[in-house]
């Protein structure tokens, strides 16, 4: 009942199994998903997505162990030096960064290009947890413990990345600040004013201000890549290829929508509709129960944590891995509007399976070090 | 325990009443998309499931045609034509082999060069595009497919439209060609246009050279899209069992390119590509009116391009790459060459303005000129005896002119030429215009590093050693003196109008410097035009014309020839006959010139390649344009004849009076 018993049990015993298996089973989905995504009937010299893939997969769980090993309050010490040289990096790419699909979002390290706003994320909540780990608030946050979090921690990256453009990252940076901000609890009459000043500006804006033209740029303006017919004819395809799977779908590689005429970015942003038509309503399930578990296990964990820093932390994590499922899930299954969000441990993606795992395994090391009641 | 755990270990308990919302937000999400996917996989699984399987959408691009472009009287230049492509749509191919194998059969083409095509569009554009397998199909290609089609699926017929070009050679360099946009270019393009919206496809047609290049964005238009529900084997379905497409179904209509109304004048266009045809002639030559706007632009030998159109052959491409006339460049503004004797009228007019010689001084012009301890030849062995500057424009005098050069020195020279416009770019809309070259002491010593020798002004004054121009600069050069001093910017697009004829830009004539502004840098007088004009007059009208042979009854054309050596020769050479050598060493003949005489309407600048004269070579291509311009705008004058009314009165000082010009 005491530390002694923690110093004696092996490293093995000290990860959180509970936390692990979901992880490696989103993943192995995420695997056999992407090859079937990536290697549809009429296509040639796609293993390069595919392995390249498995490339990051391997680095990310270094990256894993590694943060695992290392106490998250060195990264805390770090942390504003962390955030500041990210920051710089988000700074370098409004200026030296590649332009691609309308944004400039990449710096071009040679081997790959890096998207910084992607780590920011990561930075966001780990100085956030510094910050607010340091007080306590027993009535809730005021305006005044705010300002500073919100306004410059949260805001400053939030317009950097909105000027690139990439509304969709920055909205993320915004929703994941504010979890942790909310998680912290903020004072009820301060939450009642923002709520209803947001109500009422947007849709008095939305009805009286806006015309329709303007209303559809801001759609544009989330994601220009996409014209209106694009947009739609995205979400109706993903509509049908989800639907289609009907209860167990139509089998490994045999997905007609996803190998046959359908959308370009099946292996990023779409990737969960390819899943629900070859698994049917039994493999989509079976995921976002899945992710579920994960979301679970992480919360048991921030409950477990031996300081508030690490609660927050992984409060923080849970938090941005939870919106992505959300934001993009509910894009593929036609709850939310097409936002160019990709699904966490599913979707291709270098930065952001680095990203994830390095966020993991923060986590994972709170894990390790936590307080056993 | 403490020496493990941090003292705000209890701290950290302060959150446990906020996990509950977090576990209530994760438990209702995964409730909200499983009844969500209950709706969709479960509830109307059966009836997507259909849908996917008969159905899905397909966009297929419509091209849109390309502007028109018209002649200064609307007649067409370059229009569109239509015809049919085939295309494989690889995602509805059951076996792709065994059709590249039918297909390949079917056009006459190697079953590999089909498969080359797949994979190549499938690199490119990914795997969804249907891939053009042949265009410009002929009848009996189109019956093969539709026959084809019944067996293998993916194999269409489209409608396309094809670029025309009905004067075929003529002109060809001028107006350009369109190809395909190629792989390489794809990324380049993409970037470079992404501002503007426009997203390229392998594939897509793009201007490459002349005008279809220069004014790409107008004439380009915007390719329309039908969406349409196809089956998994790509054939049209009907229905719509959820009203999932609603508004998705239907055709976006493409819109066509803007169209261009040129400055070029098809009958004098034809007019002068035919006298190149005659004289079997290679060069480039243009005509312009005096406010810019040109009227004819020839290059030859030339090409067909609407043999770009349909997708060159290698084995063409091949050929006009390697053919040594060049038929791909654009003469009139890619050639370099010396001026030669072409350059004179332009030192007479600087050795007037800068009065290192009258009207009326009598110059003593014989075979040779000893300059240090280099003989300086006149072309002509016995030379010119006592002449004034008309006289010497006439019969193209070098040793007036190497007097000429060596009085005025380069300093002087390069201020007059560079005004008229050589060694600069002329800025018409044409791409890779070349600058040329008019040399000066300062720029010998930046890129040679030498001094600037005083036996380099004779070459220069006679338009030889390091001076370099083409037939546009030159017309634009002889324009000026002309219309007594206006350096004109040549154009070539008169108007650009949208696809329902409604006037968008008007390009308006432009005055670049008037050399004879009396507070410009010039301010070269009237008189001293004159004089210049009177010489190039004589050497088409004069007794001694070295142009007489191209003169015209009813219309004084003025003007001067000149030759280009293409190599040097020793003294004794210089006499030989130029037609004895092999072609590539013959001389280059140049004829630049206005018309009329006195108040021109028209310049023209002709560069007539290996041809040795510029008289017989150049001026015959001259006469035709200027010919057919007054046969269409001044029909009146072809009664006229000149020759009998106006007695040339030859030059102010025909006898030698008592101020010779010794050496």
């Amino acid at each position: 009942m005491n530390g002694f018993q923690i110093e004696e049990r092996g490293f093995f015993k000290k990860l959180d199994w509970n936390f692990i298996i979901p992880l490696l089973l989103l993943q192995f989905i995420g695997i056999i998903n992407l090859y079937s995504a990536t290697h549809g009937v009429a296509e040639i010299e796609t293993d390069r997505l595919f392995l390249s893939q498995i490339f990051w997969l391997v680095n990310g769980w270094m990256v894993f162990i590694f943060m695992t090993f290392v106490d998250y309050q060195f990264f805390l010490r770090a942390a504003y030096l962390i955030y500041a040289l990210n920051a710089l990096a988000l700074i370098a790419v409004m200026f030296f960064g590649k332009v691609a699909l309308g944004a400039q979002r990449w710096l071009d390290l040679g081997f790959f290009s890096y998207q910084p706003s992607e780590s920011m994320k990561l930075c966001i909540i780990m100085v956030l947890a510094k910050v607010l780990s340091q007080k306590s608030y027993p009535d809730g946050m005021g305006v005044k413990d705010l300002a500073f979090p919100l306004l410059i921690l949260i805001g400053v990256p939030f317009f950097i990345t909105a000027e690139q453009p990439d509304l969709g990252t920055a909205m993320m940076i915004l929703i994941i600040g504010s979890s942790i901000l909310f998680f912290v609890r903020i004072r009820r009459s301060i939450l009642i004013a923002m709520t209803a000043l947001l109500v009422v500006g947007a849709t008095g804006a939305w009805f009286f201000g806006l015309r329709d033209y303007q209303k559809h740029r801001i759609y544009t303006f989330i994601d220009p890549n996409q014209d209106p017919r694009g947009k739609g004819y995205n979400s109706i395809q993903s509509k049908i290829a989800v639907g289609s799977g009907q209860m167990l779908g139509k089998g490994f590689r045999k997905g007609t929508q996803s190998q046959l005429e359908f959308l370009p970015e099946r292996h990023t942003d779409f990737i969960y509709s390819v899943l629900s038509e070859e698994f049917g309503f039994f493999g989509s399930f079976f995921t976002i129960a899945t992710f579920g578990l994960l979301y679970l296990a992480m919360l048991r964990i921030a409950q477990q944590a031996r300081d508030k820093a690490g609660a927050l932390l992984t409060i923080g994590v849970m938090a941005s891995l939870f919106w992505h499922m959300f934001i993009n899930i509910g894009m593929v299954i036609g709850l939310l509007p097409i936002v160019g969000i990709p699904l966490p441990l599913l979707s291709y993606g270098g930065s952001n399976m680095l990203t994830t795992m390095a966020a993991l395994g923060l986590v994972s090391s709170v894990s390790y070090r936590k307080y056993l009641f | 325990m403490s020496q493990y755990l941090p003292s705000n270990e209890m701290e950290a308990k302060q959150y446990h009443p906020r996990y509950r919302l977090a576990y209530l937000l994760v438990g209702f999400t995964v409730l909200v998309f499983s009844f969500r996917l209950w709706y969709l996989q479960i509830i109307n699984g059966a009836e997507l499931r259909q849908f996917s399987e008969q159905n899905s959408i397909k966009e297929t691009k419509i091209p849109a045609p390309r502007g028109i472009i018209y002649d200064r009287n609307g007649e067409v230049l370059v229009e569109n034509l239509p015809g049919f492509e085939v295309t494989l749509s690889p995602q509805y191919v059951s076996n792709l082999e065994e059709t590249a194998e039918a297909l390949g059969a079917a056009l006459n083409m190697p079953a590999s060069y089909v498969m080359q095509l797949v994979q190549k569009s499938r690199r490119v554009n990914g795997p969804f595009r249907s891939v053009r397998i042949k265009d410009n199909l002929t009848r009996d290609d189109i019956f093969n497919i539709e026959v084809l089609k019944q067996d293998y699926t993916g194999v269409d017929i489209k409608e396309t439209v094809l670029r025309a070009y009905p004067l075929h050679e003529n002109g060809a360099q001028f107006f350009g060609y369109v190809g395909e946009v190629s792989k390489r270019q794809l990324p380049l393009l993409n970037e470079k246009f992404s501002a503007k919206g426009i997203k390229f496809q392998q594939g897509d047609l793009i201007g490459t050279s002349g005008l279809e290049e220069g004014y790409d964005l107008e004439l380009r238009g915007k390719d329309g899209i039908s969406v349409a529900q196809v089956d998994a084997h790509g054939r049209e379905a009907f229905g719509d069992p959820m009203g999932l497409l609603g508004s998705m179904g239907g055709v976006t209509q493409a819109a066509p390119g803007r169209n261009l109304i040129l400055t070029i004048d098809k009958d004098i266009q034809e007019a002068a590509w035919q006298s190149f045809l005659e004289g079997n002639r290679i060069g480039g030559a243009i005509a312009m009116k005096t406010n810019g706007e040109i009227l004819a632009w020839v290059s030859a030998p030339s090409f067909d391009p609407n043999e770009f159109s349909t997708g060159i052959s290698p084995d063409l491409w091949r050929r006009l790459v390697n053919d040594p006339d060049k038929p791909l460049r654009n003469k009139p503004i890619q050639d370099h060459n010396s001026p030669g004797s072409t350059f004179k009228p332009l030192i007479a007019l600087a050795s007037l303005a800068e009065n290192v010689v009258t009207p009326n001084t009598v110059v003593a012009c014989p075979g040779a000129l000893r300059f240090g301890s280099r003989l300086y030849h006149d072309h002509l062995k016995g030379g010119h005896g006592n002449i004034v500057i008309t006289q010497a424009i006439e019969r193209s005098s070098n040793v007036f002119f190497y007097k000429m050069g060596d009085r005025l020195g380069i300093d002087k020279m390069f201020h007059y030429c560079d005004g008229l416009g050589i060694g600069r770019r002329t800025g018409v809309e044409l791409g890779g215009e070349r600058s040329g070259l008019m040399p000066s002491a300062p720029w010998k010593k930046e890129t040679i590093g030498e001094e600037w020798q005083l036996g380099e002004n004779l070459s220069v004054a006679i338009g030889q050693g390091f001076v370099l121009t083409n037939p546009l600069q030159m017309a634009v050069a002889y324009n000026a003196i002309g219309n007594e001093g206006k350096i004109v910017k040549p154009f070539v697009v008169k108007r650009i109008l949208s696809n329902d004829n409604k006037v968008l830009r008007e390009n308006e004539p432009q005055v670049v410097r008037d050399l004879a502004d009396p507070s410009g840098p010039y301010h070269v007088k009237k008189e001293v035009f004159k004089t210049v004009k009177e010489g190039l007059r004589l050497v088409v009208n004069g007794e001694r014309g070295t142009a007489r042979g191209s003169r015209l009854a009813y219309i004084e054309m003025a003007g001067k020839t000149g030759t280009s050596q293409v190599m040097s020769f020793s003294a004794d050479q210089i006499y030989g006959s130029c037609e004895a050598r092999p072609k590539y060493q013959r001389h280059h003949g140049w004829f630049i010139g206005y018309a009329p005489a006195d108040n021109p309407e028209i310049a023209f600048g002709v560069l007539a390649e290996h041809a040795c004269h510029g008289a017989s070579g150049a001026a015959p291509v001259a006469k035709a344009m200027v010919a057919a311009y007054v046969a269409k705008y001044h029909p009146e004058w072809l009664e006229r004849d000149l020759r009998k009314t106006k007695k040339a009165p030859g030059a102010p000082a025909a006898e030698p009076s008592s101020n010779i010009e010794g050496e």
